[in-house]
């Protein structure tokens, strides 16, 4: 009997766990079992290297770009199978384009985008637009310019991030202000100026380039920096801004680092993770800090090995923490003593960030 | 560097850029001064030239064949690796970990 309850106990931690989605070179999506922190299921894109990926809301679809052609393939989570695969570049003319996402439907993808067409004396660089992609239809079905002109796209470096609201009616992009969109007609219905004082106490406030793990629906919990308008110290602190009655609300935590990645919450909301990074390439330090989320504080920071370039996530249950990418291999970190426990070998280099799916 | 000599205008004009602008640091450079990288990485044809954002060479990947790939991807490295777009589509179609399976990449004679 106790052998029993235990099969049946791991078998409930076994479920319990996730599922990790990679995207790695040359063409293929790594299905990783959280559990086991094997390969289990590969997934061959049928249009290219996947660039970036997004989930939908419901955890039932991934979506990847895809780089040579820009193309976009659309996964059923369930049975890790492509269901729609097309390019947008049409012969030589590239449509590349840099943020992007899914409207809640499921059957549009909203892009920032620059067409670049090849000539037969030059490259013929296009003005940066609004796309709208319809999936059924595998082809781009409306371009709008940006409302107040070209330079409005170039928030965030490359375009900044886009987010939908729940109801789909909102379109918001994340660069150097958070500029909100009426999908109907692309008008600007609002627009955060977070270079202005808008909230009490702050000056400058910008939104990470790496948007985090979603941990509430419909809500956008980031770290933010921000200076005060006094002494200018830089600050950085989290954020939380509802996607739906457009409010923002900072808590500030401590003095700013260099670089910062993104927060990842636990499922209980109670501890963040993150990880920062100071010094030069050659001679740099990163750090572990876990943030206890209802104080805004910072509870403790622990150096570790990292690579020259990489990636911070964590793992569905907040058990795992992940430093990924420039290499084949994710690295596995426990989050209580912030030591590295195990490395996860996927065989291939990896080409995008992770989709963690949760377990059921 | 001294291999490589100018031959047309569009040469000589790069080699006048980066005469005696060059610096590669390994520590934090001094105040008011910043490591050139000439023309940044992306149409120097010159393997050599990989330096990281300081002008030196501790940051980068290591091994540096973990980050052949992003060359093409996001760094967009035409100069220093095969045309993957257009011209050499299966340069790697036998080496998905670079710095596991580098011998499997094809040699490319443009």
């Amino acid at each position: 009997m106790k052998i029993l309850f235990a099969m049946t106990a791991a078998a409930m931690t076994t479920a319990a766990q996730g599922t990790l989605f990679v995207g790695t070179w040359p063409r293929t999506i790594q299905v990783v079992d959280e559990a086991k922190q094997k390969v289990v299921d590969h997934i061959e894109l049928q249009t290219g290297v996947s660039h970036s990926m997004q989930i939908s809301d419901d955890y039932k679809t991934i979506y990847a770009s895809t780089i040579e052609k820009n193309g976009i393939e659309v996964i059923d989570v369930a049975t890790r199978k492509v269901t729609n695969a097309f390019v947008l570049d049409e012969g030589g003319k590239k449509m590349r384009f840099s943020a992007w996402a899914p409207d809640p439907s499921g059957k549009l993808i909203y892009m920032i985008m620059r067409p670049i067409e090849k000539k037969i004396d030059r490259f013929e660089v296009g003005k940066t637009q609004f796309a709208v992609v319809d999936l059924a239809q595998k082809k781009i079905v409306k371009f709008v310019d940006m409302p107040g002109g070209e330079d409005a796209a170039m928030g965030g470096g490359r375009g900044g991030s886009l987010r939908f609201s729940p109801d789909g009616k909102y379109l918001y992009r994340m660069g150097g202000t958070i500029t909100i969109y009426d999908t109907s007609d692309f008008k600007v219905v609002d627009t955060i100026e977070l270079s202005q004082p808008r909230f009490s106490g702050m000056q400058t406030v910008n939104l990470g380039q790496q948007l985090d793990g979603l941990q509430e629906p419909g809500m956008l919990v980031s770290l933010f920096n921000s200076s005060d308008p006094v002494i200018h110290k830089q600050i950085f602190g989290i954020a939380r801004f509802d996607l739906d009655k457009r409010t923002f609300h900072f808590t500030p935590i401590g003095p700013a680092v260099p670089s910062m990645q993104g927060l990842y919450i636990t499922p209980d909301r109670k501890t963040g993770y993150t990880v920062t990074t100071s010094g030069t390439p050659g001679n740099k330090r990163s750090e572990f800090w876990v943030i206890d989320v209802p104080t805004g504080k910072v509870m403790r920071t622990q150096e570790f090995d990292g690579r020259a370039r990489y990636t911070f996530g964590m793992s569905s249950t907040g058990k795992d923490l992940y430093i990924y990418g420039a290499g084949y291999d994710i690295e596995v970190y426990d989050p209580a003593t912030l030591k590295l426990r195990s490395t996860i070998d996927l065989e291939a280099d990896q080409t995008t960030g992770m989709i963690v799916v949760p377990g059921k | 560097m001294k291999h490589l000599r100018a031959v047309n205008h569009k040469a000589r004009r790069i080699q006048e850029q980066i005469e005696n602008d060059v610096v590669a640091l390994q520590g934090p450079p001094a105040a008011g001064q910043r490591p050139h990288v000439p023309m940044g990485c992306a149409i120097v044809f010159s393997p050599g030239w990989e330096v990281d954002s300081s002008g030196g060479t501790a940051g980068l990947c290591q091994p540096v064949e973990r980050d052949l790939y992003d060359c093409y991807i996001s760094c967009y490295w035409p100069a220093q690796v095969p045309d993957h777009m257009n011209n050499y589509p299966d340069w790697t179609a036998k080496c998905a970990a670079a710095t596991k399976d580098w011998r499997n990449v094809d040699l490319v004679f443009p």
